[in-house]
């Protein structure tokens, strides 16, 4: 019974979670933002509630009075609708000044925006009213039903029921009004608003006057039960995301079922602290968050649906480092410059830079290079840094071994924050991440039990017996130790560069740009994304532990989620997708030079923090992809001059088509592709209906129809893009069952309509993700041979952002061809290309059949495929409706009928 | 009497690329003009131009004289240009009723006059947009472009993936609008032979210039010169 009770004191939390879950839900579904100033707002109206019924109106703008005295203390309801005023204009600005300026961003940079609000929010609130308590009379009754031995307080229960029936009021807004009809309608496709005659920015800017209204009546219910602090109304957050993922960030009832049991089920775990023992002493509450949207992506599985945009959206250019050892010694040569020209508050502002370039450099890993959103790279430097604690003062373990240790462990947890990543990726996996970042804190770094509350010591690092500490007092902070980071950051920096010029980092970007072609590639996904993640953690961990030693003593205040949610701000913001980025992110960092920098010269004061968010929001709009995409534009530019400006022309030399010798292979026979009774269903609609092809060995087969006669469908079953039934059969093995990169090994290759080239790496790089071989000698001339055999050669160091679409295709059929296939899969290679380009096309695909791939050639270039194919299908309605030599289908009525669909005079057209 | 749509020296493209360049057009209103060529020729991206979804690089485009705002999609929409993309953009989540509901306007039709146009809608008025067939889908975009009164249609891609019955009936319709209606219609299509039956006058864009201009009726007899416009694309006919 005492269960029902404490589940039932966990309703006022929970509807505060619920609410906030539906604001954040209507500013993604309107203006694709996962707004993670959601609770911030609430504060604001809270605030401003709370000062409405003193009688006073809040005014943050720095220079007034802090309040407008209004003469008389306002009543509940005036107070409510003032605030409730105050709160849309906060909504709207936010959207005006901020969000609709980001509105083509990419998702990720739309939520640092976010992040930036968040700051400036807090960092007001802080100042003008002070971080003391604010304490709020009770808007409901607060008296104790007691219903047998149940006892509910009325207040919660008020809360939960006004929350419920606001969703209600909202779920059937948004159903049955017009205005609800419009929402829905820009939420699933901008395109299909804008041709509708309907703007998307004006439906997005009253949503989020709705959801800044939404989030004030949460922070106001909330006011009397929890008393107004800036950092707790920040951090209602993250259940209220937990809740929102629950629900997919779309169902708005389920949103507030999952927003109620989470502040329901901490409020258990809470008092299960007291009666079962194996309970963690704090944090319990924390953990239930994580457990949930972990439980709701098993079960229900994806992440959040994608808005329809009208932009393709992306991370930024990785461009690829042109050397390594100049910048290494430079880099190493400034840094250490900087340790002994300078001492006292200027070297530790130093020595912090390296350090944060440390723990950059693994988000630059993870995200940058693979593309997961990852808030917990602080957390896992937190986790090495106790680890060092223990390993050192307990184990008694040496320098260097215990911080390598240290950062294993980190490692060790990386991978398993990891593990969602293979489910769901995108901000869904940043939620999850943050969601597990706050879990370690309060489970492990704010626990008394494992941590004394004076925090856990580390011993100094030292060797062959120097001294490696920062020392203490006059002597803090001492050069050696700066050194010890110095080396570090330039290894680590090293490290992640060779990385990016690397297999497996041109896999990592491959998986980030696309992960279906990266499997077409051969690509391993699932592997690659751990990894990453291991790397990136060990990284991390390194970080921690060196910040460990330069604090002495390790508090959980250097590893707040929080500050994750910072750190990933200011990586992002540096540029997160070049090492160069990692290194300024140290720079900007709050414990680096340039904080030290502008405390010193500026003065800024308190207003720090604020001015530095919307400094963060200003560069974004201006520069939606971090300041480091500024930095990679004057550098091309820059070798670009340099080689004598010699600019896009090598594609224009074309090599003859005879300077790819054929391969004397000796002319095997026998059914290289059998493919039967292939049914492709897609919804309940039927794409592919019984089809059964046979494709020879050493020869090209063709495979045309008019559009959406299931072509593609085809090639997507057979190579395990689309689930199908039948049977596909490889050189006689059944291959229909293992997963598209497992195909790709097995020897079947395919390119795609929309090529899916990785536009930020060079040609040679595009092709040597899909190359195999042990030995990089081998790979390298497997990689020059596919180039030279689509006669691409010339073209092998220029990003495949820059060709023209006739290249382009050259390069995707390069790429499928350097495993030498058994058999290729062509889906429209002559797509874009004129009618030159298409017949050099037609004879370097017969040059590669004739070094021993069998070709499938899907096309609407009818002439192209007759002239270059031994025998034609014909499919139209997922059905063969032809097939034979070209001749025969030349001469077949049917297949000129399908094609220009003319049945009423076809005889004019084949005539 | 000046044109309903007119384009002076107009450019356009994706990102960095430029996909046409210095093109003149002129559509009189109750006109269909047949935009043809082969693939990539830079179809599309002339009609997302023209409504406002790119941004123009240089010249401009007018509706009834007045000139249209380059990149605006609300404000194109206001001037009466509507385009029926080659996706459809279809709100699939919504019922068909519903997707007419978000395009219509005050003074405009309403959604059930459509039936008019397009009985076969009748039956799935309250289905998810989703679920229609393709040729229904079609018909649902083609009426979610009429119930805003376009003074200048554009339909993209009208036949992608439909039966050549369905595609006919579409066809018949096209006509029907230019005719009652008062538009000036462009239709961007593969299916020529078709597209030269339906439409007035045709013009062949290939790599971002128009390279042949003529009658539809002309063009229709002249085989030939299509063909050489459209440099070999057209040789499954023979």
């Amino acid at each position: 019974m005492d269960h029902i009770a404490s589940l039932l004191l966990g309703l006022g939390a929970g509807g505060v979670y619920a609410a906030l879950a539906l604001a954040l839900v209507i500013t993604y579904r309107a203006s694709g933002v996962v707004n993670f100033a959601t609770g911030a707002m609430a504060l604001y109206t809270a605030y401003t509630y709370a000062g409405l019924r003193k009688g006073e109106l809040l005014v943050p703008i720095p220079g007034l009075p802090k309040t407008v005295d209004l003469g008389q203390e306002l009543g509940f309801w005036p107070a409510v609708a003032v605030s409730m005023l105050v709160a849309a204009l906060l909504g709207a600005l936010l959207y005006v000044l901020v969000f609709r300026p980001l509105r083509d961003a990419p998702p990720l940079a739309k939520a640092v925006a976010s992040l930036g609000v968040l700051v400036v929010i807090q960092g007001v609130l802080a100042i003008r009213q002070g971080t003391v308590a604010v304490s709020v009379a009770p808007i409901f009754p607060a008296e104790r039903w007691e219903l047998g031995s149940v006892i509910i307080l009325s207040d919660r229960f008020w809360l939960a029921v006004t929350v419920v029936v606001l969703a209600l009021v909202l779920a059937a807004g948004y159903r049955y009004t017009r205005f609800g009809l419009l929402t829905r309608a820009t939420a699933e496709s901008q395109t299909g608003a804008y041709v509708s005659g309907v703007s998307p920015d004006r439906i997005a800017l009253v949503n989020w006057m709705i959801s800044a209204m939404v989030a004030g009546i949460a922070g106001i219910l909330i006011a009397p039960v929890s008393p107004l602090t800036p950092v707790t109304y920040t951090l209602f957050v993250v259940p209220a995301l937990a809740a929102a993922v629950v629900g997919r960030f779309q169902y708005l009832l389920p949103i507030v079922a999952a927003g109620l049991a989470i502040g329901m089920l901490q409020s258990e775990a809470l008092s299960l602290v007291s009666d079962v023992s194996w309970m963690p002493q704090t944090g319990s509450a924390e953990l239930v968050p994580l457990i949930v949207i972990l439980v709701a992506l098993v079960a229900v599985g994806g992440g959040i649906p994608a808005r329809g945009g009208l932009i393709r959206q992306k991370l930024g250019r990785a461009p690829r480092p042109r050397s390594l050892l100049g910048p290494a010694v430079v880099g190493a040569v400034v840094g250490a410059a900087a340790l002994v020209l300078t001492d006292g508050t200027w070297r530790s502002a130093v020595i912090g830079t390296f350090i944060a370039a440390v723990i950059g450099l693994s988000l630059v890993v993870v995200t940058g290079y693979a593309g997961q959103v990852s808030l917990a790279q602080l957390a896992l430097a937190g986790t090495a840094a106790y680890s060092l604690s223990t390993l050192t003062e307990d184990w008694g373990v040496p320098f260097p071994l215990a911080p390598l240790l240290a950062a294993l462990v980190s490692t060790v947890i990386g991978v398993a924050v990891g593990l969602p990543a293979l489910r769901t990726r995108g901000l869904t996996l940043g939620i999850v991440t943050l969601a597990l970042a706050y879990a370690i804190e309060a489970v492990w770094f704010r626990n008394s039990e494992i941590v004394p509350s004076s925090g856990a010591r580390v011993t100094p690092p030292s060797m062959f017996g120097i001294d490696l500490g920062i020392g203490a007092g006059a002597e803090f902070p001492r050069i050696e130790f700066g050194l010890v980071c110095l080396v570090t950051l330039v290894l680590v920096a090293l490290g992640v560069a060779i990385l990016r010029r690397s297999t497996l980092g041109s896999a990592m970007l491959a998986v980030r740009a696309n992960e279906r072609s990266a499997a077409a590639a051969g690509v391993n996904v699932v592997r690659v994304k751990v990894v990453s993640f291991a790397l990136a953690s060990f990284i991390a961990g390194l970080g921690g532990s060196l910040l460990a030693y330069r604090r002495g003593v390790v508090s959980f205040d250097s590893f707040t989620a929080i500050g994750g949610l910072a750190l990933l701000s200011t990586a992002y913001l540096a540029g997160i997708t070049s090492v160069w980025g990692g290194i300024n992110a140290g720079i900007l960092a709050s414990s680096g030079i340039t904080f030290i920098a502008l405390d010193r010269w500026v003065d800024l004061g308190e207003w720090f923090q604020v001015i530095s968010g919307v400094l963060l929001i200003v560069t974004l709009i201006t520069n939606p992809e971090g300041i480091a995409a500024m930095g990679h534009e004057i550098a091309d530019r820059w070798a670009r001059g340099r080689a004598g400006g010699r600019p896009a022309d090598a594609g224009a030399e074309r090599p003859p088509v005879a300077a790819v010798e054929p391969a004397a292979v000796a002319p095997a026979t026998g059914t290289a592709l059998r493919i039967d009774h292939l049914t492709v269903r897609y919804g309940g609609v039927v794409a592919v209906s019984d089809v059964s092809l046979r494709v020879e060995r050493g020869t090209i087969v063709g495979l045309i129809g008019p559009n959406g006669a299931g072509k593609t469908s085809v090639i997507d079953a057979v190579t395990g893009f689309a689930p199908a039934t039948g049977t596909v059969e490889l050189a006689g093995r059944r291959i229909n069952g293992l997963a598209p990169h497992a195909r790709v090994r097995a020897g079947l290759a395919r390119t795609f309509q929309s090529l899916e080239l990785y536009d930020d790496l060079s040609v040679e790089e595009n092709v040597s993700v899909a190359a195999r071989g042990r030995r990089h000698a081998d790979r390298r001339a497997g990689v020059a041979r596919a180039l030279a055999g689509v006669g691409i050669g010339a073209l092998r160091d220029r990003p495949a952002g820059e060709l023209s679409q006739g290249e382009r295709q050259l390069v995707s059929i390069a790429r499928a061809c350097v495993a030498d296939p058994d058999v290729l899969l062509l889906d429209e290679p002559a797509a874009g290309l004129d009618s030159d380009e298409s017949a050099l096309l037609g004879d370097r695909l017969r040059a590669i059949c004739a070094s021993g791939t069998t070709l499938l050639l899907v096309d609407h270039d009818v002439n192209l495929v007759l002239n270059v194919c031994d025998h034609v299908y014909v499919l139209d309605f997922g059905v063969v409706i032809a097939e034979g030599p070209p001749d025969t289908i030349r001469a077949d009525r049917a297949v000129a009928a399908a094609y220009l669909g003319t049945m009423h005079d076809a005889e004019a057209v084949t005539a | 009497m000046s044109a309903r749509l007119e384009c002076r020296g107009l450019t356009g493209g994706r990102g960095s690329t430029v996909v046409f360049r210095d093109l003149d057009l002129e559509v009189q209103g109750g006109t269909v003009l047949a935009l043809l060529g082969p693939n990539g020729a830079g179809k599309s991206t002339l009609l997302s131009t023209l409504a406002g979804l790119l941004p123009a690089r240089a010249g401009e485009a007018r509706v009834d004289g007045v000139a249209l705002r380059s990149g605006n999609p609300v404000a194109a929409s206001r001037a009466g240009v509507v385009l029926v993309p080659d996706n459809r953009s279809l709100f699939t989540t919504l019922t068909v009723e519903e997707n007419l509901d978000v395009a219509r306007s005050r003074r405009g039709p309403a959604p059930r006059e459509l039936l008019d146009v397009f009985p076969a809608l009748e039956k799935r008025w309250r289905l998810h947009a989703g679920a229609l067939s393709g040729g229904e889908q079609q018909m649902l975009a083609m009426a979610r472009a009429l119930v805003q009164q376009p003074k200048v249609l554009l339909i993209d891609e009208m036949s992608m993936g439909l039966a050549p019955l369905v595609v006919e009936t579409l066809f018949a319709t096209v006509r029907r609008i230019a005719s009652d209606h008062g538009a000036a219609i462009v239709l961007v299509e593969q299916h020529v032979r078709l597209a030269l039956d339906v439409a007035d006058e045709a013009a062949v864009l290939n790599r971002g210039s128009i390279v042949l201009r003529g009658a539809a009726t002309d063009l229709r007899n002249d085989a030939k010169r299509l063909e050489r416009a459209y440099l070999g694309e057209l040789e499954v006919a023979r």
